[in-house]
């Protein structure tokens, strides 16, 4: 047993991983923690600061930073990029309007130099809405398929019912653990 | 050590005859101690060769990796087109592979060494990149429409379908339209471009649907409903009136308008000199508005109160008065960007 295998073990063990969730306002990214961790979300005010939230999912310890999308506070993001594991990135599917800003902001985190290495998952939010452009169709306007520097997955979801929020979590502990952890 | 041998010989020198070994006892135990403190010092040696041994072997791939991919990188332009993309994502490929490399080693690497090792992936994604459009221009990402779709043979359901099956088509060419067009394309639910109109939307047509408003003047809008979402964009005095919406209402860069909404979440963007009759049961917020103003929320038609019930939006909570302005993060002190509109100048009754 070498020195390496040893420190992974210890590593291993701990098993805790830094997200960092991030998005235009109005994407859903509060609603998507709190339904993720269970709690009411009726009552989810505009996200003025950050939330943060430990929570515990398939034996990992998951450290999940919900940020406030807001123009104001988006040049506060780059605070949060040390030591994340993954990046989740929240789409209002049915904004149709800000696509190309939502395009941009994205792109632009993509080349921080802290966030290299880091897990990317968009979620594809707000499907319940009947007027909502579908992941592949995200897929396209956010020019995922230009990403080389990172693992990515775009999922399709809603905050509001909780569908497929199960799915994209799993893909990005997933994703942490083959990269950081040796899977036994 | 000798004389504290000799101490042990004198002070059992009596007993000698009954125990004999005692000395060669101690001997052989002082003996055991020596070797294990050497076997101790050999494994800490061993592992710091071993730490030693990956460093070195860690530095050896590092750099040839970096000298293979500098070469393969440099031999990009002589390649053929089509085989391009092909040969840039091996290539991010192998960088993102190193990239795993340093994260696992980053365990026993010092502190220089993966800063460096860092240092020199940044570079040669930054290289790959470079390279990338310089001999790959990227396509520009826009919307298009059919082209055929005022051509002949067109039953109106038939257009309709392709107006719906959204064309997502890369598109060089079509490049010109703004970022409005889409919502001109393609939400189901909307009003767009109108002026001076009274534009009315009933239940069975909105309720549970997103809703777009964009660029109206002069117009009265009303919405008989519960639609989940609407998106509300550049209005120039305007009057909107909605029944109540469980999600959220966003709007952006309206002027001298006045609203009227009950709503879950509220966001007013770039808005000025309009007036908000509301009903908020999380809190409203503004940014980049000014001289906006509130009071709650007062319209009242036909299926309303079935309207609440079905969304489920708490008649009880309403933080109409609670707005929270993110230019204006000062506690204590109340943001001059917005004012509640005292009762008496409130209007009571619409007039539509």
């Amino acid at each position: 047993m070498g020195l390496l295998t040893i420190l992974k073990k210890m590593k291993q063990k701990e098993k805790e991983v830094r997200i960092l969730m991030l998005g235009l306002d109005n994407a859903g990214k509060t609603t998507i923690l709190k339904k993720f961790n269970g709690e009411d979300i009726d009552t989810i005010s505009p996200t003025l600061g950050f939330n943060i939230k430990t929570l515990e999912h398939r034996g990992f310890k998951l450290n999940i930073w919900d940020v406030g999308g807001q123009k104001s506070l988006r040049s506060y993001w780059r605070n949060y990029f040390e030591s994340t594991d993954a990046l989740i990135w929240v789409v209002d599917s049915a904004d149709r309007m800000r696509l190309s800003d939502c395009k941009k902001e994205l792109h632009a985190l993509l080349v921080e130099e802290r966030l290299a290495g880091a897990t990317l998952l968009v979620f594809a939010n707000k499907q319940d809405l009947p007027g909502s452009l579908t992941a592949p169709e995200i897929r396209e306007a956010l020019d995922l398929n230009s990403i080389k520097t990172h693992h990515w997955l775009i999922q399709d979801c809603s905050a509001v019912t909780g569908e497929n929020l199960l799915n994209g979590m799993d893909w990005v502990v997933n994703d942490i653990a083959s990269r950081i952890f040796t899977m036994d | 050590m000798a004389d504290w041998k000799g101490t042990i010989d004198v002070s059992h020198g009596m007993s000698d005859d009954h125990k004999p070994g005692v000395a060669e006892r101690l001997q052989r135990r002082e003996e055991e101690r020596l070797a294990t403190v050497r076997r101790r010092r050999e494994e800490q040696d061993g592992l710091d060769d071993k730490v030693q041994e990956s460093l070195q072997s860690f530095l050896e791939i590092l750099k040839f990796e970096r000298l293979s991919l500098e070469k393969s990188l440099a031999e990009s332009s002589t390649l053929e087109r089509s085989k391009l993309i092909d040969h840039f994502d091996s290539l991010s490929l192998r960088v993102q592979k190193l990239q795993r490399n340093v994260s696992e080693s980053a365990l026993f690497l010092p502190p220089y060494e993966l800063k460096t090792a860092q240092n020199v992936i940044v570079l040669l994604q930054s290289k790959i990149q470079e390279t990338r459009d310089q001999l790959l221009p990227k396509k520009k990402f826009t919307f298009s429409k059919k082209q055929n779709k005022n051509g002949s043979g067109f039953d109106s359901k038939h257009t309709k379908d392709v107006e719906k099956n959204l064309d997502l088509a890369i598109s060089k060419s079509a490049s010109t339209k703004s970022d409005d067009d889409l919502v001109v394309e393609f939400a189901a639910c909307k009003f767009v471009d109108r002026t001076s109109e009274t534009l009315q939307k009933n239940a069975n047509e909105i309720n549970q649907k997103d809703i777009a408003l964009v660029n109206l003047s002069n117009c009265t809008v009303l919405l008989y409903g519960a639609p989940s979402a609407i998106h509300i964009n550049k209005l120039n005095r305007c009057t909107i009136f909605c029944g109540p919406v469980p999600g959220s209402i966003f709007i952006r860069e309206c002027i001298e308008c006045t609203f009227v909404l009950a709503c879950q979440q509220l966001r007013i963007h770039s808005t000025t000199n309009s007036e908000f009759y509301i009903h908020v049961t999380s809190k409203a917020i503004i940014e980049d508005c000014n001289k906006v103003k509130f009071a709650p929320y007062n319209w009242k038609y036909e299926t309303l109160e079935e309207d609440y019930t079905a969304t489920g939006l708490s008649k009880q909570r309403n933080n109409w008065d609670k707005v929270d302005d993110f230019n204006w993060l000062a506690t204590g002190v109340h943001s001059p960007n917005w004012s509640v509109i005292p009762s008496p100048d409130r209007v009571t009754s619409w007039k539509i």
